[in-house]
């Protein structure tokens, strides 16, 4: 009994240990040293870096063509934040056994598990002036007067590449929600509906409650995926034309690789952590507190 | 069952040990830097050739590269084994690295942890940011060859020996030229100019996706021969970055870049680039003056090989070189710039076998046979290249042409351009949108310029 017990402490304490070990040089050591490198000037090479005190955060502050890219991530945030509801009632239709509801999931998820960097080559195609499909389409409805320049057009452009994305990554989110759905008891469904309750009551008084941990997910999930949106407009516009399709991390990126400011780069990454966590308070303060008006 | 288990993890545990034993045995084998395998298999053949103090040489070498072209003709023709017939205890990895930006972003972080390859491969501007890591090839037969290896020294020091010179042609089709009726090769700016309006006007009524000059500019790199290469066209000065950061306003008018850059926002709003330029990527661009939808596409000898695989013949292709003079009594200046700059780095564990490598790989031995295969010029004066027909038609057509050596910019010039975030291709890109307004850009880049310099300390 003995043996096995202390089998068991060792057990314990190796499954903890290692993911410590994992997280400590991987996550905290990283994370200290990135904050360490946005108070100095490193190029990236340099074998020497120089202490600059907050001389990056106020560069970082005037720089206009980074809050411009910051705009941009605004506008794949809200159009991802308005698709969550729209997620969410796609992924009620496809918990129902209807005929081939099976292909149907399978359908949604796939974009998620394309490679990004061939989705937005394909897009870029698809949305190409010349012999592009979607002006095809249009042409073939009748609306030749809808054809814009999808890509060039600083007006519209990041409405085209957060739709990229949306397609994308929307089918990811059904999939989550399909899967908490799954996991709402059926006893508790069987007892509203004796009760009389109706579909808008089962959705808004079982089922939303039910899966409100994984609703949660997927707002912080959205939060950080548009902040850190960078493949979409890297490989569709390379952020083009100028700063108009930008996005922060595709200008941290650029910062660090192409002008050799490691050390603002960092800064821009601390920053984004930030915002990261002021908008998921703010998000969630406004959802639970407001919307759903929950009792904390 | 419990036994089974532990005895089955104890052998797997023993195989793993084993396995570690020999792979250190194998490690220690390499790091004392002898070779076997294909290089004992090319000692019987190498010897016979190669030079008695040659064969001294030994151990191992990674040589990293970024060029599809040159990859390929290293596979092809199996440049370890051809190297190993001379040096046969040397082995040589080659690490060959997506494209460009990736090669010096990796590049980056390697200098920064010591781990750089024996031999990589610089361009003009990134030379000089690799100079504390790159070791002199001043002493080797072949750099004595290059033609333009001494005009790319930094600090006196030869850090890598261009492999291929090459510069810009505008590419266009005859046929289209000859129905809009345009007789003459455009020999000034304005004549390049209305050739291209005279052909946009011509097709574009009955193409509207036409283009009388192709370019991708959704990639902002193909407006190269225009932002990066006509300031220095235009005064023919190809140390025109490095003059620039030696002023506050190097943007003020009256200067080469203002000037450059005024003639290149007039062309490029004045609608011959198609009706959405910024819609397209270089290889949709390529394609589509492949397939004759454009006139004219401006840019390296390397183009030639799309061009032609996407053609369905290539008989009324021609080339002549970019005008960027005003008028005829003025010189027809060309941008050429040495590329591919083969170097040993300090981080080389064998740095004399490094050199030995860029001696060979620069010799007729094998830079004979590679400059034939590739598009580009040759450096070498023992290895001299006739140009392709179509490619000499430039030179045809305009025998006067001054060659205006390219410098892609010093340390100063690089310290300002970061400071600044001057993106000279992302302007070119930005001088098709809508409401452009390129005075004020210059003004505010003048400002930039200034604050940098006095940040920077640089007088």
């Amino acid at each position: 009994m003995n043996s096995l017990v202390k089998k068991q402490r060792k057990f314990i304490v190796f499954a903890m240990l290692i993911p410590t070990i994992l997280l400590i040089g991987f996550v905290l050591v990283p994370a200290v040293d990135l904050f360490r490198m946005s108070f100095t000037d490193w190029d990236g090479w340099s074998p020497t870096r120089n202490f600059i005190g907050i001389k990056n955060y106020l560069n970082m502050f005037k720089n206009k063509d980074l809050w411009l890219s910051l705009r941009n991530n605004a506008v794949y945030f809200f159009a991802h934040l308005i698709m969550i509801p729209v997620e969410l009632a796609f992924a009620i239709m496809l918990n129902t056994k209807f005929r081939g509801y099976k292909f149907y999931r399978f359908m949604v998820f796939m974009p998620f598990i394309i490679n990004g960097v061939a989705i937005s080559y394909a897009f870029s195609y698809f949305f190409s002036p010349i012999n592009g499909a979607f002006d095809e389409i249009l042409t073939v409805l009748g609306l030749e007067g809808w054809i814009r320049n999808w890509l060039s057009d600083t007006k519209i452009v990041n409405f085209v590449l957060a739709f990229v994305s949306l397609w994308r990554y929307s089918g990811y989110h059904v999939t989550l929600f399909t899967a908490a759905l799954q996991s709402v008891p059926q006893d508790m469904q069987e007892a509203a509906r004796m009760d009389g309750a109706n579909s808008w009551q089962m959705f808004r008084y079982i089922q939303v409650p039910s899966i409100a941990l994984m609703v949660d997910f997927v707002l912080f999930d959205n939060i950080r995926g548009a902040l850190q949106a960078f493949d979409v407009p890297f490989v569709m516009t390379q952020g083009g034309p100028g700063y108009a399709s930008s996005t922060f991390t595709l200008f941290t990126i650029n910062t660090a690789f192409k002008f050799s400011n490691f050390g603002l780069a960092a800064t821009m990454a601390v920053a984004l952590v930030f915002i990261i966590i002021i908008v998921h308070v703010i998000q969630n303060k406004l959802i639970h507190g407001l919307i759903l008006k929950e009792e904390k | 069952m419990k036994k089974k288990l532990v005895a089955l993890l104890l052998s797997a545990a023993m195989v793993l040990t084993l396995g570690g034993c020999g792979g250190t045995e194998g490690a220690a084998a390499d790091s004392g830097s002898t070779v076997e395998g294909t290089g004992t298999e090319a000692v019987g053949e190498g010897t016979e050739t190669a030079d008695a103090e040659n064969t001294d040489l030994s151990g191992d070498l990674v040589f990293a590269i970024y060029d599809n072209v040159l990859m390929t003709y290293i596979d092809e023709n199996d440049m370890v084994g051809k190297f190993q017939e001379k040096y046969p205890n040397a082995n040589i990895e080659v690490e060959k690295i997506k494209d460009d930006s990736e090669y010096w972003n990796s590049m980056k972080m390697r200098t920064s942890a010591n781990q750089l390859p024996d031999v990589m491969i610089n361009k003009t501007f990134t030379l000089s940011r690799f100079k504390d890591y790159l070791v002199d090839l001043s002493d080797l037969n072949s750099t004595a060859n290059n033609e333009y290896a001494a005009g790319y020294a930094v600090d006196g020091k030869i850090l890598g020996l261009p492999m291929v010179v090459n510069c810009n042609y505008v590419f266009y089709w005859k046929d289209q030229f000859e129905e809009a009726g345009i007789t003459e090769i455009p020999d000034t700016w304005e004549e390049f100019k209305t050739a291209a309006k005279t052909l946009q006007d011509y097709y574009g009524k009955q193409n509207p996706d036409y283009m009388a000059i192709a370019m991708g500019a959704k990639d902002e790199w193909p407006d190269y021969p225009f932002m990066e290469f006509m300031p220095a066209a235009q005064g023919g000065n190809g140390q025109n970055w490095n003059d620039m950061a030696k002023t506050d306003t190097p943007f003020a008018q009256g200067t080469d870049i203002n000037t450059a850059y005024h003639k290149i926002y007039d062309l490029f709003s004045s609608g011959v680039f198609g009706k959405d330029p910024l819609g397209l990527g270089n290889d949709q661009a390529t394609a589509l003056f492949a397939q004759k939808q454009a006139g004219m596409m401006v840019s390296g000898a390397w183009s030639l090989t799309a061009i032609s695989e996407g053609a369905e013949s290539t008989d009324n292709l021609g080339t002549f070189y970019l005008p960027v003079r005003d008028s005829e009594s003025d010189p027809f200046n060309c941008v050429v710039q040495g590329d591919g700059f083969i170097g040993v780095t300090t981080h080389s564990k064998n740095p004399e076998l490094a050199k030995a490598f860029v001696d060979w790989f620069m010799s007729e031995d094998w830079y004979g046979g590679y400059i034939q295969y590739c598009a580009d010029d040759s450096t070498m004066t023992n290895s001299p290249k006739e140009k392709t027909p179509i490619l000499a038609e430039a030179d045809a057509a305009q025998p006067d042409v001054v060659n205006v050596m390219y410098d892609g910019g010093g340390d100063d010039f690089q310290a300002i351009q970061n400071e600044v975030t001057f993106d000279y291709k992302k302007l070119g890109a930005e001088m098709f949108t809508d409401g452009f307004d390129l005075d004020k850009r210059l003004e505010e880049l003048d400002q930039s310029w200034t604050e940098a310099r006095k940040t920077l300390n640089i007088n």
